[in-house]
């Protein structure tokens, strides 16, 4: 349930960012295709550190010791 | 689909700007304007149509040797200025049209005025120099004189002692001295020379005259008390004031020799001491009028050389494009009419109608008849590649390119480095402690930004100024990627929310023993604190950054693979696609994609089973019972089919692609393979450029076993690289294992052990040490070791599934792009 929420999140964010980026920088189709292109890659990139990182921890095999401290 | 591929615009950075081979065909009189106006138009690079040609047979080498003197003058006065230590601020005076003969006889009259000045300040000096000895051998010698006057009644014991110091004189006698009988001075013809000598040679001077007089002489020597400058080396020396007293015409030739061979001056001084006296007033007057008439003159020396340092950075970017532009014209033709130059150049289809207009602009300002012809011509040769690029990718553009130009319009890898790189810079880096501390950095260098592009910055500076951009993003990234994992200078935080782990029982008695455990959903966002400082912290965060850079990595690969499928599209090389990418993706994806398919499962489901034991029986044993290794229902046959399709592939990548080759040129020169000759001199109805006949026409031979084992290699290459390429994605773990590590010693090892005492000075050394480990280790080293391995991961993993890189760069005739130190 919060893994897909949080991805709805930033699918959202994305969306955001790249509607900023066109509104802020508009200089013409192929400029904003080359916007669009960095604002997905690096939404891309974001979401699948997060993922791999939320769903490495969703049914962990070891759990934490706590090691003894003096 | 392919519509829709087809309908999107062409991305701005993708593919290389499309180039046109234009040829301009100028009038004489008008040519060297059109140049110059080319030159600052900056878009054009002409090819050059004289390569065969020596420097000297070109039609302007002797303007170019012109400027080459031009420039050497001004590199004199350059030279002049900073020996005579002034500073001159240019004046910017606009000057009317720049004439190149105008200018030339202007330096060379400056130039002559000031090699005049300073010859005669040479010979003034030199005067000034020997003046200024006399008076020293005047004040000292008499010394001497004095007090061998003295002592002429006296014993000959008493001459080796000295009783009195005249500005501290030491009086040193030869060894032989007490055997002689003294005799008056000027009775007996004992007679003297004075001088003076350089210090250091004084020691062998003394030796060679006692030698040559066979000890009859009396040396007596003090050291001056002022320095004088040697006229060859610049530098003040000290010298030594001495008077030889001897016996003899021969012996006076003789030390007379000597002191020539050794540059001792000889200077007379009179006996009597009015007479010197007299002397030295006479002396005195004419150095002070020296001195005057020196300063005078370098004065006006400095005067001649400010007023020509005020215009002399404006005349040095002067001559520099005047060169640049008969260099430029040296690479042109002239027709057979002799009235007109032809050249040929590359320019990007956009700035034609740019330069058509500087062009007409040329021919108006020049006042000539006959406008320009400029028309477009077909290429031969592979056309110069060219990005346009803003500040903020150029930086990534010329990382990618150190590696190598990327061919002409094929997939730039640049576009997506701008993102990918300084994220798998921040997967090495992930510390949002350190990301502050490089974000700091990069927006100081972003808010000088203006100041330091117009100084002059050392070399490490101004590489660290050239990617301030890369490092900015590179901070961003590490700030994101320190909140994933959790660390701020290693120390973890609970910024979203409370730990996902709590004790089994309200005592926590069996933390220690059999851990915590999981009551809830997992942490939002990031790493659990939870398992910082566990005992089992490091076996499971190496495993989770393990399975995330395998997975980091096919995506990546994946992503390469797919640009070589847009580049054979682009190209129109359906065999690429069929026999290469199609065999490639299916090798790559179906071992080490179902490798990242198992990864996700096994999280998804917790299960127990051991990926390296599926994998490794997977080629092992295939038909074997999975048991406890089976992950979902029907592993074992869809690892027979995904087997089977690797299998498969490889043969399909090798063999098909030569075999089509060869059939498509069979087809084509079918026939044709004794015409060639004949029928490709008639072909050609659209002009040949110039350039391209010298190549001859490039019909080549056919080798299929040339084209057979390059592709074997290639496919090699792929087929073995799949697996080593995957396992070099674990750099990514090894680094940010490293740099976790470091960063955790530092903190609890240095700050923590520290902070224990209750000393204020142990504190203060404790954070000092901490300060400088996490600036130098952890900010610089980690900074370029991150640095290097991201960018070795694009060159290599990235970049070679698609990335061809032989081509060569747009390098247009501008002059903004004329370098300083280019001679």
């Amino acid at each position: 349930m919060g893994f897909l929420v949080t991805t709805l999140i930033f699918i959202v964010v994305g969306i955001i960012a790249a509607l900023c980026a066109r509104i802020c920088c508009n200089k013409g189709p192929s400029t904003n295709l080359l916007h669009l292109t960095l604002v997905m890659t690096a939404t891309v990139c974001c979401w699948m550190m997060w993922a791999i990182v939320y769903i490495a921890q969703m049914n962990p095999l070891i759990v934490p010791i706590l090691s003894e401290t003096e | 689909m392919e519509d829709f591929i087809d309908k999107l615009p062409q991305m701005d950075l993708m593919r290389s700007e499309k180039m046109t081979l234009v040829q301009l065909i100028i009038p004489v009189e008008s040519s060297h304007r059109c140049i110059t106006y080319l030159g600052e138009l900056g878009l054009l690079q002409f090819r050059d149509l004289n390569a065969d040609k020596s420097p000297f047979q070109r039609t302007f080498a002797n303007q170019v040797k012109r400027c080459g003197e031009m420039s050497r003058k001004l590199r004199f006065f350059k030279d002049q200025i900073d020996k005579a230590g002034l500073r001159c601020s240019p004046r910017h005076e606009l000057e009317p049209d720049f004439e190149l003969g105008h200018l030339e006889r202007q330096l060379a009259d400056h130039e002559h005025e000031v090699l005049e000045m300073n010859s005669n300040s040479e010979k003034l000096r030199q005067t000034y120099n020997e003046l200024l000895e006399f008076k020293i051998v005047l004040q000292n010698a008499s010394g001497f004189l004095v007090s061998s006057n003295a002592h002429a009644i006296g014993d000959e014991t008493e001459l080796h002692e000295s009783t009195y110091s005249n500005n501290g004189f030491i009086e040193s006698s030869s060894l032989l001295e007490q055997e002689m009988r003294p005799e008056p001075l000027n009775q007996s013809g004992l007679r003297f020379i004075s001088g003076i000598i350089n210090k250091d040679k004084l020691l062998r001077f003394e030796r060679m005259l006692f030698r040559a007089t066979r000890g009859n002489m009396l040396f007596n020597q003090t050291p001056s008390d002022e320095e004088i400058m040697d006229p060859l080396t610049s530098e003040m020396v000290e010298k030594i004031v001495f008077v030889v007293f001897f016996s003899g015409e021969q012996a006076r030739t003789k030390i007379l020799k000597i002191c020539e061979a050794f540059g001792a001056n000889c200077y007379p001084v009179p006996e009597d001491t009015t007479k010197q006296r007299q002397l030295t007033r006479e002396v005195l007057s004419r150095l002070s009028d020296l001195e005057a008439t020196l300063d005078a003159g370098t004065r006006h020396r400095n005067n001649a050389l400010s007023s020509v340092g005020y215009s002399l950075t404006k005349w040095i970017t002067m001559v520099r494009r005047e060169k640049a532009v008969y260099d430029t014209l040296n690479m042109l033709n002239f027709d057979v009419t002799k009235k007109c130059l032809v050249g040929e150049g590359w320019c990007p289809t956009f700035a034609k109608t740019q330069i058509h207009e500087v062009l007409q602009r040329a021919t108006f300002d020049s006042n000539s008849q006959v406008g320009v012809i400029f028309h477009v011509m077909q290429a031969v040769e592979s056309p110069p590649t060219y990005f346009r690029t803003n500040k903020l990718t150029n930086a990534f553009q010329e990382i990618i390119d150190a590696y190598g130009v990327a061919r002409y319009q094929e997939a730039n890898p640049a576009v997506y480095s701008v993102v990918t790189y300084p994220f798998l810079f921040a997967v090495m880096f992930g510390d949002w402690g350190h990301g502050l501390c490089l974000l700091l950095g990069a927006l100081y260098l972003l808010a000088r930004e203006r100041k330091l592009s117009t100084q002059k910055l050392g070399s490490f500076m101004e590489m660290l100024f050239g990617g301030r951009y890369v490092i900015f993003l590179m901070a961003l990234f590490s700030i994101y990627c320190g909140l994933i994992y959790n660390e701020f200078f290693s120390v973890p935080f609970h910024i979203f929310g409370s730990s996902a782990y709590k004790c089994r029982d309200t005592t926590c008695s069996d933390a220690y023993t059999v851990g915590l455990i999981k009551y809830r959903d997992p942490y939002p966002f990031g790493v659990d604190p939870s398992w910082r400082g566990s005992r089992t912290e490091l076996p499971y965060l190496n495993s989770l950054k393990m399975k995330m850079s395998i997975l980091l990595g096919i995506s990546q690969m994946n992503l390469g693979l797919i640009l070589s499928f847009f580049n054979a599209r682009f190209f129109g090389s359906s065999l690429d696609i069929k026999y290469q990418f199609i065999p490639q993706m299916i090798f790559l994806n179906s071992l080490f994609g179902y490798l990242s398919l198992l990864i996700i499962i096994k999280w998804c489901t917790g299960s127990q089973a051991d990926l390296y034991h599926v994998m490794i029986y997977m080629f092992l044993s295939p038909t074997e019972e999975l048991g406890e290794n089976e992950l979902f229902w029907g592993q074992r046959p869809l690892q027979i089919v995904l087997l089977l399709m690797a299998f498969i592939a490889v043969p399909w990548m090798l063999f098909p692609k030569p075999f089509a080759l060869r059939k498509i040129h069979m087809e084509r020169f079918q026939g044709r393979t004794y015409g060639v000759l004949v029928t490709s001199e008639v072909d050609l109805d659209v002009e040949e450029p110039d350039s391209a006949r010298a190549h001859g026409h490039q019909e080549e031979d056919f080798n299929f076993s040339e084209i057979f084992v390059h592709q074997l290699i290639h496919s090699i290459e792929f087929v073995l690289g799949s697996v080593s390429n995957t396992a070099s994605y674990l750099r990514l773990w090894a680094l940010s294992l490293a740099h976790s590590e470091l960063s955790t010693v530092f903190y609890e090892k240095v700050l923590l052990l520290a902070w224990g005492y209750e000393n204020i000075l142990i504190r203060l050394i404790g954070v000092a040490v901490f300060a400088f480990a996490t600036a130098f280790i952890l900010l610089m080293m980690e900074t370029l070791s991150a640095f290097l391995h991201a960018l070795r991961l694009h060159w290599v993993e990235f970049m070679g599934k698609f990335f061809h890189g032989d081509g060569y760069k747009f390098k247009p005739f501008s002059f903004a792009l004329i370098s300083d130190d280019d001679e």
